[in-house]
């Protein structure tokens, strides 16, 4: 590649294929997240317990199921509409367990706090976490503080890991959707990146819009107790929205999929503020609804259930997996036309095109 | 939504398809001139539901996409400056300058920030007195009139940290360049419906004339574009070549007249180059003297620069409409959303993009399959 | 150049000399510029908006009488289908002699 000159003489040497170093995309579950996790994490650590990617991980300990799960919670407004990064961050742990069809035992708090956050904000979001941990129940059972010096931090990042001990007979996984399987949804799509984004400086709007953050258990708990194995695979769709979590799926259990673009559920706020960003709600993240896979012939009756949740009061069959066309994720429109549902590569952007 | 969900009705679509395929007696070529048209034709997958009656080519309707790579540098190296927050409509930040783009620049340290409206860049600007804010100034003649009131509005309120790095262009000279070139196909045109509302439609009636193509003015739901469609055959099948107006809620023949009389205020007709197609001629939209102050290339000393596209980037064929993204040997292979070689792979307007990302699988290359 | 889309207008006011308003889009709502249309709106009036301006009123006249024409055109081509159907159903009948 030719270098650039210009008056001021700055040279961007690094060719646009190959970045050096970290980017916001890296952390947005889309292509080059995925990238980061296979070139850089897997290698260094892998195992057959990490590396079949759940989002949670699950281990035989002296007989017993026991799940393992991880999340870091970066969230900048600290609060916004429906939720705050304490409540969030004790919904996100406890959702990775239930995912993988494990009932929460314990949770770990870790917090680095910026020098200078408020102890009325830092107070306020204690007692919304500790709220939201009763409420599941989940006991916080440890933790640990640090400190950083102002400027880093955004506020305030919490950790949370947590523990599970696996329901039994119950088995979900990514690798294990099959053709012929229904493909539900918990509920709406797209209130907790809309709500997010409507706090954002230089894209606010106002809206009704609050975040679904909740905690999925009560919800997952009823459905694998009864159908037990053959609920095949459950993802909460977070950041890289429902198009993400279905493509790790596709990827992981090498199926095709289906979605009917009309019985996807999108409240009518969250489908008009994508329309005026130029947006699409299927990348928008999630932190209170679940994909469920299981199959066909069970799909009235799993729907049934969740429906008489309050938790799963708008849930809904979005599609099927098949087996043409493995491993890609395919929308039937309106109008009888078809088009791909790919991952994107970081972040989505606003677009005024 | 009002005025929007209407013109995605299944019924009425699929009726307008059914007349679009009675009327046509052959297959014509028809070019949809704006990149959000080819957005809505390829996620609906309307071009497959008209395969027999009408070829759509995707002209060079996304700003983004033909913004030159001398303005992306620009841009790259007043974003890396310590003293600049570098504002820009979300479209810009992935597309590659030479050597990287605003998100790696944003990476390195450089202040980069997404705003909705270029009064959100103004606003930064009055917010942050101690720094130079810079906003991309990228768009066709729809956002023309929003960039010019944002200059008009610095200057008015004194913000003297406020600047902007244009790079309009307009559709006309570049219907034109098209329909002049040897290898052009395109039979009649879907005139950008959003352009229209700001400019009207009495600048494509000459066009019309002399190059005897329909001019139908859309808009870009599905029902309007087929209907734009349906209204161009028909023109074509009858032997008329006439603008005609299909965006009736939106665009009346003078257009918004305080819009256009404030760009005219602000800015002035410039030679422009049209990356992958070249320089034509007034083209192009610049700052007036009067706003000289608030053109970022002169407050920052950047000079002319001239710069050399990739050889295997086939944009200019895909924007001219003779090459399908499908058929170019780097799509789906060397050329992808997350390393594009150049704008049209990266731009969700851009006709690669959308093939890309939406396009029918089984047309595909087998090595686009997997990533 | 694209991305513009249809909201109605819930107030008016000027900001320093600059006509401005609230739209609502379907339930989001955002600060716009209304300079363009200004003379043209009031509240409860459509209006197309891009990156933050009002470009145009909506005609809420012509759209209605233009979608009326493509609903009517669509529920034509239905009845003929309809009919259609219908023909061949009654044709079977007849050559088959079956039963009514």
């Amino acid at each position: 590649m030719t270098s650039v000159k210009l008056a001021a003489g700055l040279v961007c040497p690094v060719p646009a294929n190959a970045p050096d170093r970290v980017q916001l995309g890296h952390g947005s579950g889309g292509k080059l997240s995925a990238a980061l996790l296979q070139e850089r994490f897997l290698p260094g650590f892998g195992n057959p317990v990490l590396a079949a990617l759940g989002d949670a991980a699950v281990m035989d300990v002296a007989g017993v199921e026991l799940a393992i799960s991880t999340d870091s919670f970066v969230v900048s407004p600290l609060e916004f509409p429906g939720g705050d990064i304490g409540s969030l961050s004790v919904h996100g742990t406890v959702n990775d367990l239930a995912m993988m069809g494990a009932r929460p035992v314990g949770l770990s708090a870790g917090y680095i706090l910026e020098e200078g956050l408020p102890f009325e904000r830092l107070d306020r979001i204690i007692a919304s976490m500790a709220a939201a941990a009763r409420a599941v129940p989940v006991p916080i059972v440890t933790g640990d503080t640090k400190v950083v010096e102002r400027g880093k931090a955004d506020g305030l990042y919490i950790n949370t890991t947590g523990l599970g001990v696996r329901l039994p007979g119950a088995a979900p996984a990514p690798d294990r959707a099959q053709a012929g399987d229904a493909i539900l949804v918990s509920g709406p799509i797209g209130r907790h990146g809309m709500a997010i984004m409507a706090a954002r400086e230089g894209m606010a709007f106002e809206s009704s819009i609050e975040s679904d953050s909740a905690a999925l258990w009560p919800l997952v708990q009823p459905l694998l107790e009864q159908f037990g194995a053959e609920v095949h695979a459950l993802r909460d769709p977070t950041r890289g929205g429902v198009a993400s979590a279905l493509n790790e799926i596709a990827a992981a259990s090498e199926v095709g999929m289906v979605l009917e673009e009309g019985a996807i559920p999108i409240p009518g706020p969250v489908a008009a503020g994508c329309e005026m960003l130029g947006l699409d709600p299927l990348y928008v993240a999630n932190e209170g609804v679940f994909l469920a896979l299981l199959p066909r012939r069970l799909a009235v009756r799993a729907l049934a259930l969740l429906r008489s949740h309050p938790l799963g009061a708008g849930a809904a069959i979005i599609g099927r997996v098949v087996t043409t066309h493995p491993k890609f994720v395919i929308l039937e429109t309106g109008l009888g036309g078809t088009r791909i549902v790919d991952t994107l590569p970081g972040d989505q952007l606003p677009r005024i095109c | 939504m009002k005025y929007l969900s209407e013109y995605r009705d299944p019924k009425v679509a699929r009726g307008l398809i059914s007349r679009i395929a009675e009327t046509a007696t052959r297959r014509w070529v028809l070019m949809e001139v704006c990149g959000g048209q080819t957005h809505t034709i390829v996620k609906q997958g309307l071009d497959e539901l008209l395969e027999g009656a009408v070829e759509m080519i995707h002209g060079p309707g996304c700003p983004v996409c033909v913004t030159p790579l001398e303005q992306i540098d620009k841009a790259l190296h007043l974003a890396s400056r310590p003293d600049v927050i570098f504002t820009s409509f979300g479209d810009m930040l992935r597309v590659p300058g030479s050597e990287c783009d605003l998100l790696q620049v944003r990476a390195r340290g450089g202040q980069v920030r997404v705003v909705y409206s270029p009064l959100d860049a103004l606003e930064l600007a009055q917010r942050n007195p101690d720094r130079q804010v810079v906003f991309f100034a990228v768009g066709f003649e729809t956002t023309a009139p929003a960039n010019a009131m944002a200059v008009w509005r610095a200057k008015e309120l004194g913000v003297r940290n406020f600047s902007v790095l244009v790079s309009h262009v307009t559709v006309p000279p570049a219907m034109v360049a098209l329909l002049e070139s040897p290898d052009n196909r395109v039979q009649g045109f879907l005139a950008a419906g959003h352009v229209c509302t700001i400019m009207g439609w009495s600048e494509y009636e000459p066009i019309a004339a002399k190059y005897k193509v329909p001019i139908v003015v859309t808009g870009f739901e599905p029902v309007d574009i087929l209907e734009g469609i349906y209204l161009a055959v028909r023109q074509l099948e009858e032997g008329r070549h006439e603008v005609e107006n299909q965006y009736v809620r939106s665009v009346r023949r003078e257009g918004t007249v305080p819009a256009r009389n404030l760009v005219e205020q602000v800015f002035q007709l410039v030679d422009r180059k049209w990356r992958g197609i070249g320089e034509i001629p007034r083209s192009g939209l610049g700052l007036r003297a009067e706003y000289a102050d608030f053109d970022a290339e002169i407050r920052f000393g950047l000079g002319a620069i001239e710069q050399e596209e990739p050889t295997e980037c086939r944009a200019g064929d895909v924007l001219r409409g003779v090459l399908k993204p499908v058929q170019c040997p780097a799509f789906g292979t060397i050329c992808t959303p997350e390393h594009p070689l150049g704008a049209p792979m990266v731009s969700s307007e851009g006709a690669c993009a959308a093939y890309y990302n939406y396009g029918r699988f089984r047309k595909a290359q087998p090595a686009g399959a997997t990533t | 150049m694209c991305l513009g889309i249809p909201g109605r207008i819930v107030e008016m006011h000027d900001d320093a000399g600059l006509a401005m308003g609230t739209v609502d889009f379907g339930g989001v709502r955002r600060e716009v510029c209304l300079q363009y249309v200004a003379g043209q709106v009031k509240p409860e009036d459509y209006v197309v908006v891009h990156v933050g301006f009002a470009i145009s009123r909506v005609d809420e006249v012509e759209a209605r009488r233009t979608f009326n024409v493509l609903k009517e055109m669509s529920r034509l081509d239905e009845l003929d289908w309809i009919g259609e159907v219908a023909d061949q159903s009654l044709n079977q009948l007849g050559g088959a002699g079956g039963s009514a």
